[in-house]
């Protein structure tokens, strides 16, 4: 039943001679396209696989996950610790290591510290964990079955970005990329705003956490009959005046003006700045549950450190007119969720966010037809991103020629498609995370809340193209950093020079090789004696090829 | 791009202009002939932007200590007039900027103050966006400044290395049809093999794969082109090779890295006309400090990489100019977290011999 809807569908995307400036779409296209842009490229043999088995049943198999991790991978990522180890003790070390170099400093200790962005010294436990997290995006992105889910995890972690250098984020930050960006990549989009606002580490990034109702100060803490004792009043009294010099002590707009700006209603969404600072004040008192080590001894509640936490003392209880909308006074957490909703339903929202997975999927300048497909499913779905996903993959738009094989790969596209293309994978090092960050893009080191940006003209240029081709060569000659697997499984050596180029196309280019670049490849390779050699020139010019930038 | 007949008949380079030659091709023929006069400094002039991300607090770089509402408004975060460099009696330096101090008292160094744009957005993103075009309230402008004024001045030796930006990207400020470099660091650009035969012959090989009536098209096309002219230069100039002179000391670090390859490519008379860096870290909502602190920390950098460059150059800082600039600047008065927001107005410096230096304007 399934087999012939899916058929009737196929033959009629193929049937209908608008959809391509070259004639109906092959099969073997349709699953080139749908293996480049839903997936981080084919791996060897794949491109026959799905388009044989069915390319619409592998887009619905990969819509219909039920989670975006892949169980199978779940042996694999068992060398990575960061995964379970619990933020409350990542908090905790980062502290420790923080008051460690304080002391230091107060001791007389003149060595300057770590510039912004580099990781305190003497923790390297806290180094080690936090260089798991850029590598273990190549794994799922190299290795996941669930490769639709990869993708767009990645898109929505650019949407709603964080930069990993800024403070506790360094430590928040598995969390939030776990709990928040990847358990709802694939369900509603109000549900990841809302958890993108409740999680700490977007209230470390855009300074909620500083963010108090003027003149608002935190209730005196319940000394117990042993704390000042213990700690010595001098200490105290210091430590006392450290914390007061650093309170908050006003409004902080920071992430009103990004929640408006970037992550809902997009710039021209029709916001003032009147409306920034009466979010702000909405969003007053939502920030994390920290505890130095006074407070640590202090505090009565039991909350986990490092977890999102309302602080009422600081929330601005008056009324408020937001868009237009009044939000009455007196309602404390509640206005904040209502203001999430309220933004996540806005059409300028469904517009942005619509415009913006379009550029992602179909082209940097998306055409009005896919917006407007993404568009009515949105609202009709309630925000469902599997359906607006579904409706812009169904849309003519996606499938049109001359929205195909367009798209200049991203540094982290290029380098996870590379190494699938030639049926490698990445070690558990963080190395392969480098070699991205070298070509332009090191991950979760945006610093800007706009994330990494998706069109050609962010990634073309002069070195960064050469970097390509330096990476390819490297991945061809079995000397990339970081990766595992051998030419041997994939490419049979031949002295066959025509023989060998073809192999080569079939393989690592999934068939898209031209005549230009077999020619100036066989021409490259013609005095090459050494087989390996020649298969090494072979796939490392395929891998740096113009075709192979392209998606 | 459009390339009047006036420079071609000017050059005599070519006797006719056919409209449907390549016109980088062109450039280049032109460029090449001349190349034997590559000895003498190709350009004339050079252009460093020095772009400070975040919207750095102007207030804190040209301290105007004669003013009593600035310690009014700032009681954490002020610089105390005891440790301002005094510049002028009512503006002063900051203290970790004390190295600009002898290009002030030479006077190469100039500040302007107050200085931002006409439009009153406070996004960093769009702000930036506006001030790399040129083009303040214009989301649509799809090129920027220094990359238009590349197209339109043609009366300058086309080279590779006439717009050259220090990173792993090229910034919007060069986007556009002009050519424009982005090198992330000197030393290792090009295509690299274990040997340099073998890297020359897989730079060929690349190059026929990007050549022109190949898959390549559009923007992969001609930036290839351009990686492969920038390669050839590069290996006959051998500009990494060049030392420090004059004594001068970068900090570590990529801000002190890319100004040094900057010099090291002016020395090289590559015909170098535009250059750019960035340097980000200045958006300090948060505990900006004052004479000491984050913001201080920064400023340390940036007055010791500015200094080692305009030393270093020596005597050809009189055909340089080296331009600081940031997308806003930040409240007079400091916020509640002991750091300052986005503000209008912040400070740009000028420093080299193109400049009628020791005056604050603004």
């Amino acid at each position: 039943m399934m087999r012939s809807r899916l058929a009737v569908l196929l033959a009629a995307l193929t049937s209908t001679p608008a959809l391509s400036a070259q004639g109906p779409i092959t099969s073997l296209d349709s699953a080139r396209h749908v293996l480049d842009r839903l997936a981080y490229g084919p791996t060897p043999g794949m491109v026959d696989r799905v388009a044989r088995e069915g390319v619409m049943r592998w887009v619905d198999a990969q819509l219909g996950v039920d989670a975006v991790d892949d169980p199978n991978l779940r042996a694999t990522l068992s060398h990575f610790d960061i995964l379970s180890t619990p933020t409350s003790e990542l908090v905790r070390r980062f502290l420790d290591a923080q008051r460690e170099r304080r002391q230091r400093q107060a001791a007389g200790d003149t060595m300057m510290g770590p510039r912004p962005g580099q990781p305190p010294p003497g923790d390297a436990e806290l180094r080690r964990l936090g260089g798991q997290l850029p590598q273990l995006v190549l794994v799922r992105a190299v290795q996941s079955d669930r490769q639709l889910a990869e993708v767009l995890a990645d898109f929505w972690f650019n949407h709603f970005n964080i930069f990993i250098g800024k403070n506790l984020d360094r430590v928040l930050l598995p969390e939030y990329v776990e709990q928040v960006i990847r358990r709802h990549a694939l369900g509603r989009f109000e549900d990841l705003l809302i958890a993108t606002a409740r999680s700490p580490a977007m209230m470390v990034y855009l300074d909620n956490t500083q963010s108090v109702k003027p003149g608002a100060s935190p209730p005196l803490p319940n000394r117990g009959p042993f704390a000042i004792g213990r700690l010595g009043s001098r200490a105290l009294d210091s430590m006392r005046l450290e914390a007061q010099q650093r309170r908050p002590t006003g409004l902080n707009e920071n992430y009103a003006r990004e929640l408006l700006e970037l992550h809902t209603l997009g710039v021209n969404g029709g916001y003032t700045q009147k409306d920034v600072t009466e979010v702000a004040r909405i969003l007053t008192g939502w920030s994390v549950a920290l505890r130095g080590p006074v407070a640590a001894r202090l505090a009565r509640r039991t909350v986990e450190e490092g977890s999102f936490i309302f602080n009422a003392w600081a929330h601005d209880d008056g009324a408020k007119t937001v868009l237009g909308t009044p939000f009455p006074a007196g309602q404390g957490e509640e206005e904040g969720i209502r203001l999430l909703r309220m933004l996540a339903a806005h059409p300028s929202t469904i517009h942005f966010v619509s415009t913006k997975l379009c550029a992602k999927f179909v082209n940097d300048t998306p055409p009005d037809g896919c917006i407007d497909d993404a568009v009515r499913t949105w609202r009709r779905s309630d925000g469902n991103i599997r359906e607006v996903l579904r409706a812009i993959i169904r849309s003519q738009d996606f499938w049109a020629g001359v929205n195909r094989g367009v798209k200049v790969k991203t540094p982290l596209e290029f380098v996870a498609s590379a190494v699938r293309a030639i049926g490698a994978r990445p070690d558990s090092s963080f190395r392969l995370a480098l070699a991205v960050a070298q070509l332009g893009q090191p991950l979760y080191q945006h610093v800007a809340p706009n994330g990494y940006g998706e069109q050609e003209e962010d990634w073309v240029n002069s070195g960064a193209l050469l970097n390509r081709m330096n990476l390819a060569l490297a991945l061809a000659s079995g000397r990339a950093p970081g990766v595992r697997g051998t030419l041997d499984a994939v490419i049979p050596l031949s002295s066959d020079h025509p023989t060998l180029v073809e192999s080569v196309n079939r393989i690592v280019l999934a068939g898209r090789m031209s005549e230009h670049t077999r020619k100036v490849i066989l021409t490259e390779i013609g005095d090459l004696q050494d087989p390996v050699l020649a298969r090494a020139m072979a796939v490392g010019l395929a891998i740096g090829a113009p075709e192979f930038q392209r998606q | 791009m459009s390339l009047s007949r006036r420079v071609f008949l000017r050059r005599g380079a070519l006797g006719l202009v056919s409209y449907g030659l390549d016109p980088l091709f062109l450039d280049r023929a032109v460029y090449a002939l001349s190349a034997q006069r590559r000895a003498e400094p190709v350009n004339k002039r050079t252009l460093v932007c020095l772009f400070q991300r975040g919207a750095v607090d102007g207030l804190s770089m040209i301290v105007p200590h004669g003013d009593a509402a600035y310690y009014r408004e700032r009681p954490r975060i002020a610089i105390p007039r005891n440790v301002v460099m005094d510049l002028d009696g009512h503006f002063g330096l900051h203290p970790e900027l004390a190295p600009l101090k002898p290009f002030w008292d030479n006077g190469s160094l100039t500040a302007v103050h107050a200085v931002g744009s006409p439009d009153s957005t406070r996004s960093h993103f769009d702000a930036q966006d506006y001030m790399e075009t040129g083009s303040p309230g214009v989301k649509s402008t799809p090129d920027g400044w220094a990359n238009r004024y590349c197209q339109h001045a043609t009366e300058h030796a086309q080279t590779p290395f006439r717009a050259v930006a220090f990173g792993p990207q090229l910034p919007r400020i060069l986007a556009g049809s002009a050519p424009a470099l982005a090198i992330d660091d000197l030393r290792t650009f090009g295509v690299r093999a274990r040997t340099s035969t073998g890297s020359d012959r897989l730079t060929r090989a690349f190059e026929s794969l990007y050549e022109s009536g190949g898959p390549a098209t559009g923007l992969l096309a001609t930036s290839a082109e351009e990686s492969f002219e920038a390669v050839r230069m590069l290996k006959a100039a051998n500009p990494a090779a060049l030392s420090v002179t004059n004594g001068a000391a970068y900090p570590r670090g990529r801000l002190g890295q890319s100004l040094q390859q900057i010099a090291q490519l002016i020395k090289s008379n590559l015909g170098v006309e535009i250059a750019f860096a960035d340097v980000g870290g200045w958006d300090t909502h948060v505990n900006q400090g004052n004479a000491e602190g984050q913001l201080a920390l920064r400023l340390r950098e940036l007055g010791q990489a500015l200094a080692a460059f305009a030393t270093d150059l020596g005597e050809r800082m009189s055909e340089v100019c080296v331009l600081t600039m940031s997308e806003f600047g930040r409240t007079i008065r400091e916020n509640g977290s002991s750091g300052t927001d986005h503000g209008h107005a912040t400070a740009m410096l000028g420093l080299g011999g193109t400049v009628q230096g020791k005056r604050v304007l603004g």
